[in-house]
């Protein structure tokens, strides 16, 4: 993976060191709370309910084991012993004392990971393929050019002060493991006929309050002028983007309002000016980045799935995906135990982690935007033992990718934002399905919940999906159905009128059995729905 | 970038247009009309950019495209709602000052224009970027490690492995002057496909000109470059044909050093013919240098005087027809002279002046400092 | 019943406003008002306090608790997340 040089280094240094001459200014009173406060949104420092939240950046999503290691020493010595594991690969601690986060960055700067950009109207953290890398079908390793976009945004001097966040997603094949379709560019590695790199460009998808799909811009554009054309669009979205609204500033709304088409011819005259020019990648500098990014030599030890023991087999089910390179495997860590808090891990389990990936995994980790952890490189010949070590880490759960595998957002529990609780709500599904049997019956399924319409919890894109409302001081949720967030990406439509909390454990019940009753042979659940329409699943949650 | 204690007054655009006098300013705010501005710029001396909030930054990428776009030469300017820090933002897009509202005394004005010591994006101020740094520091390690392998080495086992090293981006350089012969010899040998860059200064002896023509045809070099001056520049500066009389520092920055610069933008490397005891400034040369990013590859480095007139005598080498007439360095007519027994080869080169070297040479850099 | 809550400045943690202008991390101690007017100069007073809290609001009480439209989150900020944490459910 990427080593920071000095360059690299000496920014987060002074970043961290300019980070805490404010947080110095504001204690005292130096800086008034109106001052500081777009100062510490630029640095990934909220206030939250009851303490600050630090949202701490995972470029693409890729940790090294002692970067991993530092996440936990965290959550041990500034937090409440644990850290969430966000849907756009961060952490975020949800208890530092405004007071330690100097310290917490400083900390951080050892590792070469800071929280710079993780919030603020900027370009923020790139996400991918949680398995760049290793998955058989990439084009090639997606994360140079996420690594090269992090260092193009990182202190833009034109894109610091957007209409609104942006939000980048890179994938290397046809399918979409970072739901490219829903963000503000997403971008598609590709090889044209003469076999040379190249990016298909998307712009204007978004989830929020008025979900949108990404459309297509720019069938290919040659890899050495990626930030030439990402450039062109913040420009153009930059000068135009609305400023008047902040619910209609994302980039989705521009391109809906300006049309697909003007937008593009905008965008192409803006990159034809800057095309050739100082942002043109040098081969070099490609390869220099790239030669940081190595797949593993193939691995000559055998194994034996049949000889393994019954719970090895059902967790390997959901838990080890093919990799490239022969003898090797990718292992999916669900942090998605049946009743327990989706994406959160005690400062134990960080540990175990980072000594798995030590002793096992070329030091690497991943955190998905599933908010799982994945270790990419795993000889297959260590899977029994890397299986036994999460399971003295009670890191085995066997769901990834059912459907208890839930997305959720911190919700009411937490953020100053939430209209509804998520975290007791995915608990109670978790439950259900997994006492009933549901969970594995169905199979693949994607299930999440937003507590609010910022829709952090994906709930847009779900298979089913809940978006926790306020009516009148009581909490409400809004069941949609047929979201997708891969290649075949789908906003899922509103079933009916909200559920109460207590009601929603036995809706989704009834949904997933409908499903199940209606399926044929091998379909998806988005399958189904379209073959059946909305009506069936209604009548089973509205029927009680 | 300044930091203006009190807003200047400026035109709005509807107003500027209205009037007709030179040197005016304008201020620009919210979404602009581009064609507007681009007609309007040639008559303006100061663009001063409205920032309506701080959170609004459409500024930076209006004063960006004021630069980039119009090619706006004079004042950009920015007022309004502002906060310190962006100072580093505002001065790195293209602003000259800044007039905020609140607190320009605040010395987090001054101080956050010096937060950060590395740039990642190439901008307006035209700071060096991590990616050049990079370069530049990989380039050196190469530079340096082919140093260590072959200072001393043969000249034709430096210029094979510089050829092959650099394959299609390398070039040499030649003058075609007294000894150009030799490199020349010696690139027909390794590589006779190299581009063969020569700097057309129009201000040659008619005799270089043929012997130009004469060498290469004899040694087989296939690909010889004439580099002319931009014919723009040269009516700009040098309308009468008299600037190497005026300054012969900026005849050689027109007619050599520019037209270098350009050529060499396709190319990593460059061959040259340069000799340790042609002159003092050149007694430490390493046969590899790295200068302005271009490696500098400098094969005859060791050579003395007798190897020169030997190498031409074995290989049977015409000779430039003025060597005879006692020009042992020959450049430019107005600035060559004959040379005297005992004295330095380039002697005769701006013979009478402080002047030893053109510049094509020296690193841009050091010539600002 | 209205009382003054906030966040405290250096940790972010959750307090309210005592009847001697101190900041309490316990809603039991909390100065408690009949009516927005009757609170909008110790408001004003709490809102002047930027040293040491960040945007001071008043919340409804009802029986010592939390009420009022904004119960569930005015009863979650006084009493922690409602949902167990990580730490007691997946260790």
């Amino acid at each position: 993976m990427y080593q920071y040089d000095e360059i690299d280094e000496t920014l987060v240094r002074e970043r961290v060191a300019e980070f805490r001459d404010q947080v110095k200014r504001r204690i005292t009173g130096e800086l008034s709370e109106d001052a500081f406060k777009p100062l510490r949104l630029q640095n990934g420092v909220y206030l939250q309910l009851h303490a600050y939240m630090l949202r701490v950046a995972i470029p693409y999503g890729t940790l090294s084991a002692d970067q991993m290691q530092a996440l936990g020493e965290i959550a041990r010595d500034y937090d409440r012993g644990y850290g969430h594991f966000t849907t756009r690969q961060n952490i975020q601690y949800n208890w530092p004392r405004l007071v330690d986060i100097p310290d917490i960055l400083d900390k951080l700067a050892g590792v070469g990971m800071h929280a710079i950009q993780t919030s603020g109207n900027c370009v923020r953290n790139t996400t991918t393929d949680p398995y760049a890398g290793a998955a058989a079908d990439e084009v090639a390793d997606p994360r140079p050019w996420c690594e090269l976009i992090r260092q193009w945004s990182t202190f833009h001097p034109e894109f610091s002060f957007l209409p609104r966040k942006f939000k980048i997603a890179v994938v290397a094949s046809k399918a979409d493991r970072a739901a490219i379709q829903v963000h503000d560019i997403g971008l598609r590695l590709k090889t044209n006929a003469a076999g040379a790199l190249g990016f298909e460009v998307f712009a204007g998808g978004g989830q929020g309050r008025t979900p949108r799909l990404a459309v297509k811009l720019n069938d290919y554009v040659i890899a050495e002028d990626l930030l030439a054309y990402i450039t062109a669009i913040l420009r153009v979205y930059n000068l135009a983007g609305r400023r008047d609204n902040k619910y209609k500033a994302r980039i989705k709304i521009l391109v809906e309002e300006t049309g697909p088409e003007a937008f593009t011819a905008e965008v192409e005259a803006e990159f034809a000016k800057l095309q050739g020019g100082d942002l043109t990648l040098p081969a070099e500098e490609i390869a220099r980045v790239s030669n940081f990014f190595t797949p593993p030599p193939v691995e000559t030890r055998g194994f034996d799935l049949k000889a393994q023991s019954q719970a090895f087999q059902i967790w390997a089910e959901r838990s080890v995906k093919a990799h490239k390179t022969e003898g090797w495997a990718s292992v999916l860590i669900s942090l998605k135990p049946v009743g327990k808090v989706p994406g959160d891990a005690t400062a134990e389990q960080i540990f175990a982690m980072a000594e798995i990936a030590r002793q096992y995994g070329l030091n690497e980790l991943r955190v998905t935007k599933e908010q799982n952890i994945v270790l990419p490189h795993i000889p297959q010949a260590d899977l029994p033992a890397v299986y036994e070590a999460l399971r003295a880490a009670n890191l085995h759960a066997d769901n990834g990718g059912l459907v208890t595998d839930i997305i959720s957002c911190p919700g009411l529990d937490y953020c100053n934002l939430a209209n509804a609780r998520s975290i007791p709500i995915a608990q109670a599904i978790s439950n259900r399905l997994s006492e009933t049997g549901l969970d594995r019956e169905a199979g693949e399924l994607t299930l999440n919940i937003s507590g609010c319409i910022n829709a952090c919890g994906h709930h847009h894109i779900a298979n089913i999906g809940l978006l926790g409302v306020d009516k009148r001081g009581e909490e409400f949720y809004q069941l949609t159905l047929g979201g997708a967030a891969n290649e075949n990406a789908a906003i899922g439509r509103i079933v009916g009128p909200g559920l109460s909390g207590e009601q929603v454990p036995q809706a989704i019940e009834d949904v997933v059995r409908t499903f199940i009753a209606h399926r044929q042979d091998g379909e998806s659940f988005n399958t189904t729905l379209a073959r059946i329409g909305l009506d069936p699943f209604k009548e089973a949650v509205y029927a009680h | 970038m300044r930091i203006d204690l009190e807003h200047r007054p400026a035109l709005d655009l509807d107003t500027a247009e209205g009037v007709n006098e030179a040197n005016i300013h304008v201020r620009l705010e919210g979404s602009v009309d581009w064609e507007r501005v681009r007609a309007l710029a040639p008559r303006v001396e100061r663009f001063d950019i409205h920032f309506p909030k701080f959170a609004d930054g459409r500024g930076f990428s209006i004063a960006a495209r004021l630069r980039e776009d119009i090619k706006f030469q004079g004042e950009v300017s920015a007022s309004g709602h502002l906060i310190p820090d962006q100072a580093r933002m505002l001065t790195r897009v293209g602003f000259d000052s800044v007039a905020p509202n609140s607190n320009p005394e605040d010395p987090a004005w001054k101080k956050g224009l010096t937060t950060f010591s590395e740039v990642y994006q190439p901008s307006n101020d035209r700071r060096s970027t991590a990616l050049e740094k990079r370069t530049l520091a990989a380039k050196q390690a190469l530079v340096d490690s082919l140093n260590k392998r072959l200072r001393g080495a043969p000249a034709d086992e430096i210029l094979r492995e510089a050829t092959r090293l650099f394959k299609g981006r390398i070039a040499t350089l030649s003058s075609f002057g007294a000894e150009a012969g030799v490199s020349l010899h010696l690139v027909s040998q390794v590589a006779p496909d190299t581009p063969v860059l020569f700097l057309d200064t129009e201000r040659h002896f008619d005799k270089t000109l043929k012997y130009r023509d004469q060498l290469s045809e004899h040694l087989g070099l296939t690909n010889i470059v004439n580099i002319l001056p931009d014919a723009d520049e040269a009516a700009e500066d040098d309308s009468d044909n008299r600037l190497w009389q005026r300054d012969t520092d900026a005849c050689c920055d027109l007619r050599k050093v520019r037209p270098l610069d350009r050529a060499l933008k396709g190319y990593d490397a460059l061959i040259t013919g340069r000799k340790r005891f042609h002159s003092a400034t050149r007694m430490s040369l390493p046969p590899f240098e790295l200068l302005d990013g271009v490696i500098r590859v400098n094969p005859l480095i060791d050579w003395d005087r007798d190897q020169v007139l030997s190498y031409f005598e074995e290989h049977d080498i015409p000779e430039h027809p003025m060597k005879a007439e006692g020009y042992p360095s020959i450049g430019c007519w107005p600035c060559t002279q004959p040379v005297a027994e005992g004295e330095d080869i380039r002697a005769g080169r701006w013979a009478g002046s402080e002047k030893t070297e053109c510049g094509i040479h020296f690193s841009a850099k050091s010539k600002v400092a | 019943m209205l009382a003054i809550t906030a966040n405290r400045l250096d940790d972010g943690r959750v307090v309210y406003r005592t009847p001697l202008g101190a900041w309490s991390a316990h809603l039991s101690e909390a100065e408690l008002f009949e009516t927005a007017a009757a609170a909008e100069d110790v408001l004003k007073l709490a809102l002047s306090e930027e040293g040491v809290v960040v945007d001071p609001y008043t919340m409804d009480v009802e029986a010592g608790v939390p009420g009022g439209k904004k119960r569930i989150r005015e009863t979650i900020r006084n009493t922690g997340p409602s949902a167990s944490t990580v730490l007691e459910l997946n260790a």
